[in-house]
């Protein structure tokens, strides 16, 4: 837990002050072109002579701040659907569950490959599409342990003193699913580094000049034997990105005692 | 048995429905416009742009364009591709076809890998298993197309002259096209072997703790007879069905893999569609795979109800 929590600390670091730890302009080009670690350029340089230390960390920035605004929106219309079809039940369950099913029926990847197709690769359009790629795993979720809490006693004694059914959902009922659901975020965090990459890699990410972890790995890939520093840094840095959230979500789910998957 | 066959096939039909209609929705509301992009450019007459979109039936409503579109489907129409013009089933079946080969070497590959370390993990306990479950937690931090692009690199550094990107086709020479997707299947198997290794783990130990397990050995029987007999077989059932649930992962794994090893596959022909903005082509792609996964979960519901009796769905 703790070497998770420090892990996530140093992403939360790069994402807040990432140009200024950055050393270089990240699009600033220098004549020495893949030129190995040296003093100046701790990583080297990239096919036209960009520091690659500072593409990554600028590069970090953007593929962590869209993994992390994408899932916080799906954590947001997940927990909304997932608490409203398990608390509600009935006729609002089935039409809920059986559209998220829907969506749940396309491999994840393929889905979101298809919607920034007919999107367009943008920013927003990049948010929104895992956004709605990973909204029905939270809902589920959420869903699954309401079902259950839902009929324990407190909630009968607090619509037996007359609280009402909005408050009861929010106050007694989301307190006591809150640790399947902090375990789950974690671990959809992790799947929205591999994603974002994924689809950047492809040339699907946000549109350049901006770097990226996943174009970074792809652009690398021609001149690799060449500079394999420029290989190696995007992938590591990828790798340490989803080994934060694995970490993490294994703490909380030791930490918060919840049965596994 | 036949009942519940019936009965899990019919509930997959409205869901099915659900995944052409998304299919279909996504490719006809797109901000660049679906007869355009079908003539390939923006200069082009208003007439013959006219002309393209009565050819293609968009100036009909939507939901006879819909119909039209699934009934086609259904007969095995999936319509015309924009870039090559000609029609998409012919070019994506065979596609396919090695598309299901390199996951079903992945998928033993992974079956492979997983069993064996979840097993020694589980029977060996102390560091072997504190090892699998590092070893394990590490690649799944690793996502494939970074192993894939890794291994390219490690083949180009040190072993050059072993030519990596060359796809042989099955027909021209079935060891050598075997050996062409070992390393794609590699790189497509390992994330996937983890699942498997913590669930065969958990199984393991679970029909560890079970009364016949101990009373098979109090009356005597021999470690590995209660190993091969016992522990293996019950603990494979759910093994068996994560790894079948595992070929969605692996269908969309295989975009990445494919494009980096350039093997001719339908996850490459996804990646080429989108590039060339072939709509008609990538809404195939996304309905075919889709009912694809949908069909490996009923099959894996079945196996699961034939396997293990206490499983019913009435």
């Amino acid at each position: 837990m703790t070497i998770g929590l420090a892990m996530f600390a140093a992403l939360v670091l790069v994402v807040l002050l990432g140009p200024l730890l950055a050393p270089y302009s990240p699009s600033k080009t220098s004549p020495d072109s893949l030129a190995g670690p040296s003093a100046a350029h701790w990583l080297g340089t990239d096919s036209i002579g960009r520091d690659v230390l500072s593409r990554l960390i600028v590069g970090g920035r953007g593929t962590l701040l869209i993994t992390f605004v994408a899932v916080a929106l799906a954590l947001a219309v997940g927990l909304v659907l997932g608490l409203v079809s398990g608390y509600v039940g009935g006729r609002v369950d089935v039409v809920i569950m059986r559209v998220l099913d829907v969506v749940f029926a396309f491999p994840v990847f393929l889905l979101a490959i298809a919607v920034v197709a007919a999107l367009g690769p943008t920013l927003r359009n990049l948010i929104l599409t895992i956004a709605i790629v990973y909204t029905p795993t939270l809902a589920r979720v959420v869903r699954g342990p309401v079902l259950s809490v839902k009929r324990w006693d407190h909630v009968e004694a607090a619509r037996s003193v007359g609280v009402g059914e909005f408050a009861i959902a929010l106050r007694h009922v989301l307190p006591m699913v809150i640790s399947p659901i902090l375990v789950q975020t974690s671990l959809t965090l992790a799947n929205t580094i591999f994603t974002v990459t994924a689809l950047s890699f492809l040339g699907l990410g946000p549109p350049p000049p901006d770097p990226n972890w996943g174009s970074m790995l792809a652009d690398a890939r021609q001149f690799m034997e060449l500079a394999p520093l420029t290989v190696i840094g995007p992938a590591a840095a990828i790798v340490f990105a989803s080994l934060t959230f694995i970490v993490l979500a294994n703490g909380l789910r030791e930490m918060l005692d919840v049965q596994g998957r | 048995m036949m009942r519940m066959v019936v009965v899990r096939l019919a509930l997959t039909i409205p869901i099915l429905l659900g995944v052409s209609l998304v299919a279909f929705v996504l490719m006809r509301a797109l901000p660049g416009d679906f007869a355009q992009a079908s003539a390939g450019t923006s200069t082009i007459s208003a007439a013959a742009l006219e002309q393209i979109r009565v050819n293609l039936g968009l100036d009909r409503p939507i939901w006879e364009q819909y119909l039209r579109w699934l009934g086609n489907a259904l007969t095995g129409d999936l319509g015309r591709s924009f870039a090559s013009k000609r029609p998409i089933a012919g070019e994506l079946f065979p596609r396919l076809a090695v598309t299901a080969e390199l996951t079903l070497i992945a998928g033993a590959m992974a079956l492979a890998m997983g069993v064996s370390t979840g097993l020694a993990s589980a029977r060996l306990r102390g560091r072997t298993d504190w090892m699998v479950r590092g070893w394990n937690s590490l690649l799944l931090a690793v996502p494939n197309f970074v192993i894939a692009t890794l291994i390219v690199l490690l083949f180009g550094l040190y072993f050059p002259t072993i030519g990596i990107f060359n796809y042989v086709a099955f027909a021209t020479d079935p060891l050598g096209n075997l050996a062409s997707l070992l390393l794609p299947a590699l790189s497509l198997s390992l994330s996937v072997s983890v699942t498997i290794s913590e669930n065969t783990r958990a199984a393991v130990l679970e029909v560890s703790s079970q009364d016949y397990v101990m009373v098979a050995r109090a009356k005597g029987l021999h470690a590995r007879t209660i190993l091969g007999n016992y522990l293996v077989r019950n603990a494979l059932t759910p093994v068996i069905t994560v790894a079948g649930l595992q070929a969605a992962a692996m269908l969309g794994g295989s975009i990445l893999i494919e494009t980096i090893f350039t093997i001719p596959g339908m996850g490459q022909y996804l990646f080429e569609s989108v590039g060339n903005r072939d709509y008609p082509a990538i809404q195939g792609i996304v309905l075919v795979a889709a009912t694809i996964v949908l069909l490996m979960n009923v099959l894996v519901d079945i196996a699961y109800a034939r396997v293990d009796a206490r499983v019913s769905y009435d």
